[in-house]
């Protein structure tokens, strides 16, 4: 059951994103709905085949002219359409699918399969493994997260249930309360995030091990056996990087959205909203993964982050490399208290 | 119903900005926006041609497609209006708008826009007062069953507004007095259009 | 130079309490304040803000009718108005010039009325501060220095220039008050605008306006634009142009040095170098005597000296044509083909032709164009000459002008004992107001005054070389943008050098801004065209009424009350309205107009009366769009605005001439014949028409200007009534007070001016038949031998006037480059006025000069780059570069609207506070150069010398 979870939690992303390929290849014949280039030819009718191709591309060539002083729009946005078509039949629907179909799996696993206890009684000995500096900077990035990642949710979707639901007044509020949530947290939330990703960077540089843990699924084959891990498993890790990677690239384009007083073009924003929608929705998707196994999912993983201790036998079980190092440093329970010493690293 | 539409005949529109102004005029709009823009394609060069474009009050509105909040609604005219207390200046709608209409007050900082303003095709907007409309949305013209300004002022009568049969009607019979055929829609494979194809686009209704 | 967004509070809020109608948005700050309110507090809804716009009134709505102050076509307007603020602007479908239509200036008219970078209150530069002074003030100031400098220095030291922005009335009171101040030196725009066409055309067949209207427009089967970009200078013409195009297939011809807008609509778009019209005119008129496409018998009928031209023709073979204008011979040959074979057809020029040197050759040659192709005098054809200014043709027809009085009756003693008589003077009275010296011109009295163009050489000129007693001491700019005039730096030095600069206007202006002065400078807020009334005359001669929109703003006064102010304290106010109601101290407008009408019998400005005008007015809906005629309703019949000659009294009932000398109709349902100004003979050949007449003339041939004696010759004398013969004994047509002369001429169908021969051969000009001639400032020495300009004259205008001595110098090899001007749809003239209207302004925020692509890479310069223009003289502008293929290698184009930047410097905190127009920037006239017509002293702006260099 365990190595159940530490595999899904391992080969989520991969999985989800087969699936949304595969969805958008079913999606594709019923897209363009809409149907701009009627709108056009219905506006500027008396043009010739030579002008309207140039109408049509949106390119406008040199010697174009705007009564706006300072626009640099084209005559026709030609990307609109393919933009709206991208976030509103492929992105929205298939984020929905990936976030829903997260819940229901993490559902379906615990109703099945239940908590992870630990395998042998608790020693009562504590190991340092998060410093108070490491918990504030976890859980100010983990609020930020979740606070972004429901007024985000709200802007994609939220129009369909709470408009209807509370009405106009109580939407307005609630939607440019979200909006500027989303957009003045934002940034503190990439700030946090590279901190913290730096912070963990030693501790999360990929190892041979490693290679083992993906092998046996994270326990999940081979059974009865946890298989070896330091301070991180390879599934933190994974997690490490995602963020690194997926998560600094949301970040990025978010900020593209975030600050058009930098002049960036329609285009750039309109890519860079897809890019965002699709990192975060799947950043969402994966960390409701993160919450489960931090939570509900694993014995004596929140207490780690809670307290910043994890009792010896947790640590043993779950991470047997990082155990061995700093075995020798477990306190009792009562010692442990004030304790801010920070936790050896691996020093190989 | 009526299906209200705007058609700028390129083969007229002379690039006066009379239709800017007319819609500053009817709507005080601030410095900065402008509801209605002309645009000009090679600029100085044989070929020259203008073109004044605005709301297009699409059949399928891709803003109100793509709006967060759902502020947009269309009248029974056909009309695509929206609720400027729900807009959030999100920019959701300038992305997806294939004409650029709506525009922003402002372009600051954490994606402070201001509210979206765009083309109502003066028909104002939803508010409780005839006074809280024209200082949010402008003038309503269709309620005093006027047309917008913008056309109603062009200076050559390029500038059509109406309902779209009958501004298809006008501009099918000016094909027919040009008798050359740039003179149509040059339709979509680049001929000229039969005369049959001429009101087609702009009668189609959803 | 970008434009910030600041709205200035003003400080008076007396009047209607401008600050309600303030509707410019404030800045951006509120809103993010209610931003991080909205963040904070719950409910977190950021509700709509509200910017200051218009009130919404549920008061009643008083519908004015008025007509658009921005140009000649006179669009009519609807203008809505609650509580006395003007809060609705509404499209006059049923005008019959526009039928509601408005370009963009048009379509902003409304801010007139809310406008807060106005003048506000009576101003004077003290210590080069601006300081608020009352109106009994400022007139008791300025009253005083004009008395001590008229003691000083005779009437002739006051300039009082005058302006195409007053209604008829006050044109006609300012030029009654020069005559009354005792000089002949005022003018106004139309010296800058078509004074070579008024001359030209008149001199060709007797009157100098547009012959047909824009209406007309839509008959002809070919229309020629030459040196006339009507998209951008009257976009609303083009409505009648495009119907044209439209519904008769007729030939649009561009004739341009720049590819215009209008030539982006055209059937054919010819590019010619500035300056060389004439030799382009006699190339296609080779082209078509070559062919025999000439109307022979139009010519033996109604031309005089065709030959003569024909001769001169001759020598402008293909080859030499295109040496000179740079056109090749098929494109000359197809241009005349479809100028031949698309009759009727006409020919429409605006400044690209006048404004030269050579002005009077090139209208005079477009006229002598159409005559052979005869299309003078019928529906469809003429010499559509599109005036600028809303009211240029009035103002000039109103002889708010140097060398005439009203009505074009001249200077010479009778013209004075005529309008004497009609004011109701003892001439000798009016005498004694003049200088009594005579100087090379002759007493001032009967002398041309110094002209607009060339007041600032009035300034700085030697005293001796000046013909009169001394030079300029005070000027007035009563409604005059100075940056429309070239040889700024010179201008600038002129200024410097007077005793008092008084600006009259309803914004400061660039004169108020760029003299450099710290003293001696006033300001007096006049009141606009909207807060007034009065009528006002289109292009095509129709005079139309306006309502009074909304009363003046701040503390403005209408012209006419500002006249009357100034007429009282320097003692001749009971001279000047002594048949002219006073209210208070504004003299009532429609006194005026029957004053005038009383005396201008040359032009038909006679049968106008207001209460005509009044009923057109009010009548709009009931005239045809197509003729202008009215069906049915209280003035059936009349021709919309009764369009001048309007003939004899009222009460005659007239309906007004819709179309000049064309003989198709009876001359008292509008039909004319050309006008026997010229005498009978001419070196003994008959000058007068040559069995040719006007529909039912029982005169069945040509015949002179009608006078008593004629009328007794033809036994019609006893038709006159008796108070009419004891009034007409004696006199003309022309100065017979009681209208019996014209009403017994036109009973029997007979053309009160007579009925003559257009002449082709104007031989009281220095050039009978026009010449091609080499701008003083040519790119081409290699033409100057061929094609020299005239010798320099010691005397014209009163002034010593340049060209030989300016054309020798060669200065290509310092500037190489065409430097020509025009304008832009969204400003008019100077721009003062436009460019403070927020909607206006917003869509022109830079100056700029359109440079061709070639040449901006031989110069090394990219679009939107800062450049240097120097021109020939040596005036700088720093403007954008906007590289484009609108104009030719070797020419680049500056538009003219722009001021409130001097070399480079901006002149913005010399304004007023809170008065600085929108946008400001260099004028292109500070790098233009001398260069005046030799008829009629019209300023060179169409083609100089300039060179270009990026600025650092």
């Amino acid at each position: 059951m365990n190595l159940l979870t530490e595999w899904l939690h391992t080969w989520r992303v991969p999985l989800l994103a087969l699936l949304v390929l595969l969805s958008l290849g079913m999606a594709g014949p019923v897209l363009a709905q809409a149907d701009p280039e009627g709108e056009i030819a219905t506006a500027v009718p008396a043009t010739d085949a030579d002008t309207w191709r140039q109408v049509r591309s949106g390119e406008t060539g040199p010697n174009y002219r705007d009564s706006r002083f300072d626009s640099n729009y084209n005559l026709i946005n030609a990307s609109g359409e393919t933009w709206r078509q991208i976030r509103n039949r492929w992105v929205s629907p298939f984020g929905l699918i990936a976030i829903c179909g997260m819940l229901a799996m993490i559902v379906l696993f615990y109703l099945i399969v239940g908590r992870k206890h630990l395998d042998e009684p608790r020693t009562g000995r504590k190991l340092l493994r998060w410093t108070a500096l490491e918990r504030s900077l976890h859980w100010s990035v983990a609020t930020l997260f979740i606070i972004l990642a429901l007024t985000g949710l709200n802007l994609l979707y939220g129009k369909f249930l709470f408009k209807t639901l509370f009405g106009d007044a109580f939407w307005a509020g609630m939607i440019s309360g979200s909006k500027m949530l989303h957009n003045y947290l934002g940034p503190l939330f990439g700030v946090l995030l590279v901190i913290i990703l730096a912070k963990f960077l030693v501790r999360n540089l990929p190892s041979k091990h490693d290679w083992t843990w993906f092998k046996q699924g994270g326990g999940l084959i081979g059974k009865g056996r946890h298989p070896d891990a330091g301070f991180a498993n390879g599934g933190e890790k994974v997690w490490y990087w995602l963020l690194a990677t997926a998560g600094l690239v949301v970040i990025a384009s978010g900020l593209v959205l975030d600050f058009p007083n930098y002049g960036q073009s329609r285009d750039a924003m309109q890519w860079a909203n897809i890019v965002h929608a699709v990192g975060a929705l799947g950043l969402t998707a994966v960390a409701l993964g993160h919450i489960y196994i931090g939570t509900l999912g694993t014995e004596g993983s929140l207490e780690g982050m809670a307290t910043g201790y994890v009792d010896e036998t947790w640590a043993k079980e779950h991470h047997n490399l990082w155990y061995e190092e700093v075995k020798h440093q477990a306190a009792d329970a009562d010692e442990t208290l004030g304790e801010e010493s920070t936790p050896p690293q691996r020093s190989s | 119903m009526a299906q209200m539409k705007f058609m700028c005949d390129a083969e007229r529109c002379i690039e006066c900005n009379g239709c800017v102004t007319a819609c500053k005029n009817a709507n005080d709009v601030e410095w900065g926006i402008q509801r209605r823009r002309v645009v000009t394609l090679n600029d100085g060069e044989p070929g020259e041609v203008s073109i004044s474009v605005a709301c297009m009050h699409c059949d399928d509105a891709p803003c109100m497609a793509v709006c967060p909040t759902d502020c947009f609604y269309k009248t029974d005219d056909g009309i695509v209006l929206h609720d400027k207390d729900l807009c959030i200046g999100c920019g959701y709608c300038l992305y997806a708008c294939p004409f650029g209409a709506p525009q922003f007050p402002k372009q600051n900082a954490f994606g402070e826009r201001g509210k979206m303003d765009k083309c109502t095709f003066c028909a104002g907007g939803p508010a409780n007062s005839k006074e809280e409309e024209y200082q949010k949305y402008g003038a309503n013209r269709i309620a005093e069953g006027k047309l917008p300004l913008c056309a109603e002022m062009c200076s050559t009568k390029a500038l059509l507004a109406g309902d779209a049969q009958t501004v298809a009607d006008i501009f099918r019979q000016r094909v027919v007095q040009r008798g050359h055929e740039d003179g149509a829609w040059s339709s979509l494979e680049g001929r000229p259009a039969t005369a049959d194809e001429l009101a087609y686009d702009a009668t189609r209704q959803q | 130079m970008r434009l910030t967004r600041k709205t200035d509070t003003p400080k008076s809020t007396s009047g209607l309490g401008i600050s309600r109608r303030q509707f410019l948005k404030r800045s951006g700050a509120a809103t993010g304040g209610l931003a991080a309110a909205g963040f904070m507090s719950a409910p977190m809804m950021q509700r709509a803000e509200s910017a200051e716009k218009t009130p919404v009134l549920d008061a009643p709505v008083e519908t004015k009718r008025t007509i658009c102050s921005h140009c000649s076509v006179g669009c009519g307007v609807y203008a809505e108005v609650q509580e006395g603020i003007w809060t609705r602007q509404e499209p006059a479908f049923d005008h019959p010039f526009n039928r509601g239509a408005h370009c963009a200036k048009g379509a902003s008219l409304r801010q007139h009325g809310h406008s807060s970078r106005r003048l506000k209150y009576p101003m004077k530069l003290v210590d080069g501060e601006w300081q608020r002074m009352s109106w009994d003030e400022a007139i008791e100031e300025i009253g005083n220095k004009v008395l001590e400098l008229t003691g000083q220095h005779g009437p002739d030291s006051i300039y009082w220039l005058g302006s195409a922005k007053f209604n008829n009335e006050q044109a006609y009171l300012m030029r009654k008050f020069a005559a009354l101040a005792g000089t002949n030196n005022t003018d106004h725009q139309a010296r800058i605008c078509h004074s070579t066409t008024v001359a030209g055309v008149a001199n060709t067949w007797g009157y100098g306006a547009m012959t047909n209207s824009l209406n007309d427009l839509q008959n002809s089967k070919s229309i020629m634009f030459i040196g006339s970009n009507p998209t951008e200078a009257h976009p609303v013409a083009m409505q009648h142009i495009l119907l044209a195009k439209e519904r008769s297939q007729a030939q649009i011809i561009v004739v341009d040095p720049r590819f215009t807008r209008t030539a982006a609509k055209a059937d054919s778009y010819i590019r010619i170098r500035p300056g060389s019209d004439v030799a382009f005119i006699w190339g296609l008129l080779w082209h078509i005597f070559e062919n025999g496409w000439e109307d022979r018998e139009y010519i033996r009928q109604r031309v005089y000296a065709m030959d003569e031209v024909r001769t001169e023709v001759a020598n402008f073979t293909p080859a030499v044509v295109e040496n000179i204008t740079g056109v090749p011979e098929a494109a000359m040959r197809d241009t005349a083909r479809r100028l031949a074979e698309n009759r009727p057809g006409c020919v429409v020029w605006c400044m690209g032709g006048t404004q030269h040197t050579t002005g009077n050759n090139n209208t005079r040659a477009y006229c002598i164009l159409e005559l052979a192709l005869g299309n003078i005098g019928v529906s469809g054809g003429g010499a559509n000459i599109f005036r600028g200014h809303d009211n240029v043709q009035g103002a000039t027809d109103l002889g708010l002008m140097s060398h005439s009085l009203p009505g074009y009756y001249g200077l010479a003693e009778g013209a004075w004992r005529h309008w004497a008589r009609i004011w109701d003077l003892d001439y000798e009275w009016l005498e004694s107001r003049f200088d009594q010296t005579e100087y090379a011109d002759g007493k001032p009295m009967f002398s041309n005054g110094i002209t607009v163009s060339r007041w600032v050489d009035g300034v700085l000129e030697d005293e001796e070389a000046i013909s009169q007693r001394t030079q300029l001491k005070a000027m007035f700019y009563w409604g005059h943008a100075v940056n429309s005039q070239t040889r700024g730096p010179e201008m600038q030095k002129a200024m410097q050098q007077l005793e008092m600069m008084v600006i009259v206007d309803p914004y400061p202006t660039v004169a108020g801004v760029m003299h450099d002065r710290r003293d001696g400078v006033y300001l007096l807020p006049a009141a606009t065209q909207f807060e007034t009334y009065g009528s006002v005359t289109a292009t095509n001669r129709s005079l139309q009424w306006r309502d009074k929109v909304i009363e003046p703003l701040f503390e403005s006064k209408p012209d006419h009350e500002i006249m009357y102010l100034l007429a009282r304290k320097l003692g001749f106010a009971d001279e000047l309205c002594k048949h002219i109601e006073v209210n208070g101290t504004e003299p009532l407008i429609e006194d005026i107009t029957r004053e005038l009408n009383r005396g201008m019998w040359t032009v038909g400005y006679t049968g106008q009366s207001p209460e005509r005008l009044k009923t057109h007015q009010q009548n709009w809906h009931t005239f045809d769009f197509h003729t202008t005629r009215a069906e049915g309703g209280p003035a059936d019949g009349d021709y919309y605005g009764l369009p001048w000659p309007c003939w004899g009294t009222a009460e005659m009932g007239h309906p007004g001439t819709p179309i000049l000398y064309d003989t198709s109709k009876r001359v008292s349902e509008g039909g004319l014949t050309f006008r026997a100004r010229f005498g009978i003979e001419r070196n003994g050949e008959n000058i007068l028409a040559d069995g040719v007449f006007s529909r039912d003339s029982e005169l069945e041939d040509g015949y002179p200007e009608f006078t008593a004696d004629m009328l007794k010759d033809l036994g019609w004398w006893d038709e006159l009534t008796e108070e009419e013969k004891r009034e007409a004994e004696g006199k003309n047509w022309k100065t017979d007070l009681s209208g019996g002369i014209q009403r017994v001429a036109i009973a029997h169908e007979c053309a009160p001016f007579g009925n003559a021969k257009a002449r082709c051969n104007v031989w009281t000009f220095p050039d009978p038949i026009p010449k091609h001639r080499e701008p003083l400032y040519t790119s081409r020495r290699d033409l100057v031998a061929d094609y020299p300009t005239w010798d320099d004259v010691a005397s014209h205008y009163r002034l010593p006037t340049l060209y030989r001595s300016i054309q020798e110098k060669d200065v290509t090899g310092d500037y190489p480059i065409i430097l020509t001007s025009g304008r832009l749809v969204e400003y008019e003239g100077g721009g003062e006025e436009t460019r403070s209207m927020s909607w206006l302004a917003e869509l022109q925020q830079e100056m700029f000069v359109e440079i061709n692509p070639a040449l901006a890479n031989d110069l090394g310069i990219a679009e939107g780059d800062d450049v240097w223009v120097e021109g020939a003289e040596g005036g700088r502008v720093r403007v954008k570069a906007l590289v484009t293929p609108r104009v030719a290698r070797e020419v680049v184009f500056m538009p003219f609207h722009f001021g409130g930047m001097f070399q480079g410097e901006s002149l913005h905190d010399r304004y007023p506070e809170g008065s600085a127009p929108y946008v400001l920037g260099e004028a292109a006239n500070t790098a233009t150069t001398y260069g005046y017509d030799s008829v009629t002293q019209m300023q060179e702006t169409k083609c100089t010398l300039c060179r270009i260099e990026k600025a650092s």
